[in-house]
């Protein structure tokens, strides 16, 4: 009796703690698949950790859910007839998380010191949006009005500028770069709590501030990498939304009255790089890679709707590039699963299969439990090589402190798996991943000339309709000698409570402004 | 009255006799015996007993139930397919093999060690002792587990890195053992007589105390296996234990993680079936074999 009695008080202390982990009516939980790496505004680069960020950081500009520019911290912006200066006017009575005045030297310190190369910042801004606007430097010309100068015109420049998130020079002065990648001072409708690593981010509403809505008191973002615990805590009640569902178990979800299953189409790109650095050709397989004729070989041995209809259980068409629809070039259709055309052409490229039946070998990494199924999605491709005689070994790593640094430096490969997200505002937001040969985001550092010869032209170009002639003859190049196996364009799938009114959107940003509870 | 000489059984063959007699009389043990053999025979003939590859994918064909039949109306896999539409039979027959080879090895290295450095701590004594000891409880202080995910951290993952690192994991218990066995016996009067007739250290520890000692090593080693086993299918289902593309009852285990929530239990439950029934005959029969050669163990248990 005495042991039943102890039984049925451990079990009535496990139901009460998991009771208790219910979120509140005044506080919503998200789970991610990923902790994030830094909290450093500058270093963020992650999907997950700028759905964090975005909450506690504000930014210039913003682009919605149909892609449109909406103000934010600025009510305007003038672009100059060179196109090299964008001037920002600011709104009045900004302020930070600290109580600290937010001016027009706040907003510049935010650009100057991402690009500080003293910082060595690898983060969003300055990996990706300062190499793409050709970023120059930055003029303060008042309290209001503060001017972006850049080396070249984009037409792109004032949305890649809205992803810079913006803080005050105050706080973050007085911070180590340590000390900076542990907390966030922000400017947004949130201010950061607490970061428990490897557990959840905990951040509250800033009272007063008006230039976004902030329907919950608390946002807790956990980090759950593994996508049945996700599901579990859904089902359970803990947790309110969660991302990457797996898509075996939208069916369990679906037929609970807990939650229901969200599917967007997703900007992602999926695809696996062909690393072009001059280390990885010391190998055989890593300097066949090097040449346009494998790689386009390559294209063929790979049967990418057979794993977007099995893996991911949504049929897809197979990337052409890139560049997501609309955007994408018309003219170039998805390479077939054809192996004995990809056989062909490795044997025309010199690659004969040797005695025990293998071309050459090389190694492929990828994430675990970052994108959806991708695990099985690298063993598959592996697979895919290894049968046209390409022995190919899967290594699949933890994502936040293992890969994404791989990756960072430009070392994961030589085949890695990646997704890189996009949107579908422009189709040169999506090109920018390649900006330059040695950009932050060119993780291939792929160099073709044609390639980043027609930036040029379209920097130098102010007529929309040329510009889509060269943006469409780089896809072109890109579809015939790119540095990616191309494979999808990954559907987003989210599972929300039922008891929460939110709808996702395409390009994988959570914003939580219009969540509210029913 | 018969003067006939008496035929004298060879005593070699007694305790075989007496084995046999105590295990037909103890059922569970037998049964042990039986499953470790279809392990061991699976492990061993494995790649001419598994009906398919069990890296091949089929994508089209994955998360099949066991005993489907396909459209000509035969079972193509008997016991389903995984998230890749692999064979679960076949990866079940070879991953026998990463567990045996594993458990057995690891034990052998953590045996061989344990008991070599516990026979010279205990005939020694001393410092010799106090330093081998001390090693021990600074091991034994770590949690094992933790240990060996350090090590497979920096070493990678592979069956001969989990099979060192699970060995040298396990030395310690050998080693107390053999230490504690051989301080009662190293001032016995036939250990006296072999030194006093010349013999060198090595002989006297290899060859006139270690036979005496093996009793307590054998059960302890069958109880072992059982926990290697457990540990190595602990490692392989975090990540740590061998490369993806080696089918284990471990790593089966983690990727059908993900599948349980919406229903296929053939994922989860045939490894999991594998290593508990493995495990569980490792334990009985080191419960029999405890008993059958120290029964004073079993009055004391």
């Amino acid at each position: 009796m005495k042991i039943l009695g102890l039984a049925a008080i451990g079990t009535a202390l496990l139901f009460g703690t998991a009771h208790a982990q219910r979120p509140g009516p005044d506080t919503l939980v998200v789970a991610q698949t990923t902790d994030p790496d830094s909290l450093d505004p500058a270093q963020i680069r992650s999907r997950d950790a700028s759905n964090i960020a975005q909450h506690v950081f504000a930014t210039l500009y913003e682009v919605d859910r149909e892609g449109n520019l909406s103000p934010y911290l600025a009510e305007s912006y003038a672009i100059s007839d060179s196109g090299t200066e964008i001037s920002f006017k600011l709104r009045s009575g900004l302020t930070c998380d600290d109580g600290s005045k937010l001016s027009a030297q706040d907003v510049a310190y935010s650009f100057q010191r991402a690009a500080d190369p003293a910082n060595r910042f690898t983060g969003n801004t300055p990996g990706f949006v300062l190499d793409a606007v050709h970023y120059k430097g930055v003029r303060v010309d008042d309290d209001l009005n503060v001017t972006i100068l850049t080396n070249e015109y984009s037409p792109i420049a004032v949305g890649l500028l809205a992803e810079t998130f913006i803080h005050c020079k105050a706080p973050y002065e007085k911070m180590t770069l340590a000390r900076a990648a542990q907390t966030m001072v922000g400017s947004g409708p949130y201010r950061f709590v607490r970061w428990d690593r490897n557990d959840k981010v905990v951040l509250e509403r800033v009272e007063g501030f008006k230039l976004r809505p902030a329907p919950f008191k608390t946002i807790v973002w956990r980090d759950i990498p593994e996508a049945s615990t996700r599901a579990t805590e859904l089902l359970a009640g803990n947790v309110d939304i969660i991302t990457n569902l797996s898509p075996d178990q939208i069916g369990r979800v679906n037929a609970s009255a807990a939650a229901k299953s969200a599917t967007v189409p997703g900007t992602r790109r999926i695809f696996v790089g062909f690393n072009q650095k001059p280390e990885f050709a010391k190998t055989l397989g890593g300097a066949a890679i090097q040449k346009v004729e494998v790689r386009h070989a390559l294209q063929y041995a790979v049967d990418v709707p057979t794993i977007c209809a099995n893996l991911l259980q949504s049929p897809c068409r197979r990337a052409t590039g890139l560049v997501n629809p609309p955007n994408d070039n018309k003219s170039l259709t998805p390479t077939p699963y054809d192996p004995a055309m990809a056989e062909k052409l490795l044997d025309e490229a010199g690659y004969k299969r040797g005695k025990d039946g293998i071309r050459f070998s090389l190694t492929l990494q990828g994430p675990r439990d970052r994108y959806i199924n991708d695990t099985n999605i690298e063993l598959a491709i592996g697979q895919y090589l290894s049968d046209i005689g390409v022995e190919t070994k899967v290594e699949p790593m933890e994502f936040a402190s293992t890969y994404s640094p791989l990756i960072r430096l430009h070392n994961a490969g030589p085949l890695f798996l990646l997704g890189s997200g996009g949107g579908t505002w422009s189709a040169l937001y999506d090109m920018a991943d390649i900006v330059a040969p040695n950009g932050g985001t060119n993780y291939t550092e792929w160099n073709d000339p044609e390639w980043f010869d027609g930036w040029k032209k379209i920097n130098a170009s102010r007529d929309p309709v040329a510009q889509k002639a060269i943006i469409d003859n780089m896809q072109r190049v890109f579809y015939e000698r790119g540095p990616w196996l191309l494979l999808y364009f990954q559907p987003n799938y989210y599972a929300v409570s039922t008891k929460l009114d939110w709808a996702p959107r395409s390009d994988e940003m959570i914003y939580l402004y219009d969540a509210k509870r029913k | 009255m018969n003067d006939a000489p008496t035929l004298v059984q060879p005593t070699r063959s007694r305790p075989w006799r007496r084995a046999r007699r105590s295990l037909a009389r103890a059922k569970w043990p037998l049964l042990a015996m039986v499953i470790l053999a279809v392990v061991t025979i699976a492990a061993v003939v494995g790649p001419s007993l598994a009906p398919k590859d069990p890296n091949r994918q089929n994508v089209i064909a994955r998360l099949q139930q066991p005993m489907t039949p396909n459209r000509a109306g035969k079972v193509e896999f008997q016991l389903g397919t995984d998230g890749l539409g692999r064979d679960v039979l076949s990866r079940l027959i070879f991953g026998a093999r990463v567990s045996l080879l594993v458990g057995l090895n690891a034990v052998v290295i953590g045996g061989a060690l344990g008991t070599s450095l516990g026979l010279i701590a205990g005939y020694f004594g001393g410092k010799i002792d106090d330093v081998i000891m001390r090693i021990a409880d600074i091991q034994l202080a770590f949690p094992f587990i933790l240990l060996a995910i350090m090590f497979l951290v920096v070493l990678g993952p592979g069956v001969m890195n989990l099979i060192i690192i699970l060995g040298i994991g396990q030395w310690v218990i050998y080693a107390r053992i053999a230490r504690g066995q051989t301080i009662s016996l190293r001032e016995k009067e036939y250990v006296e007589a072999a030194r006093a007739l010349g013999a060198g250290t090595c002989t006297i520890l290899f060859a006139t105390t270690l036979p005496n000692i093996l009793a307590p090593l054998t059960v302890i080693a069958s109880f072992n296996v059982a926990s290697v086993i457990l540990s190595e299918a602990a490692l392989s289902f975090l990540g740590l234990g061998v490369p993806l593309t080696v089918p284990t009852w471990g790593a089966m285990l983690a990727e059908s993680r993900d599948q349980l929530l919406a229903g296929r239990w053939w994922l989860a439950i045939f490894p999991g079936a594998a290593i508990m029934l493995t495990v569980l005959s490792f334990n009985i029969l080191g419960d029999w074999l405890r008993d059958f050669l120290d029964p004073r163990l079993k009055q004391t248990s």
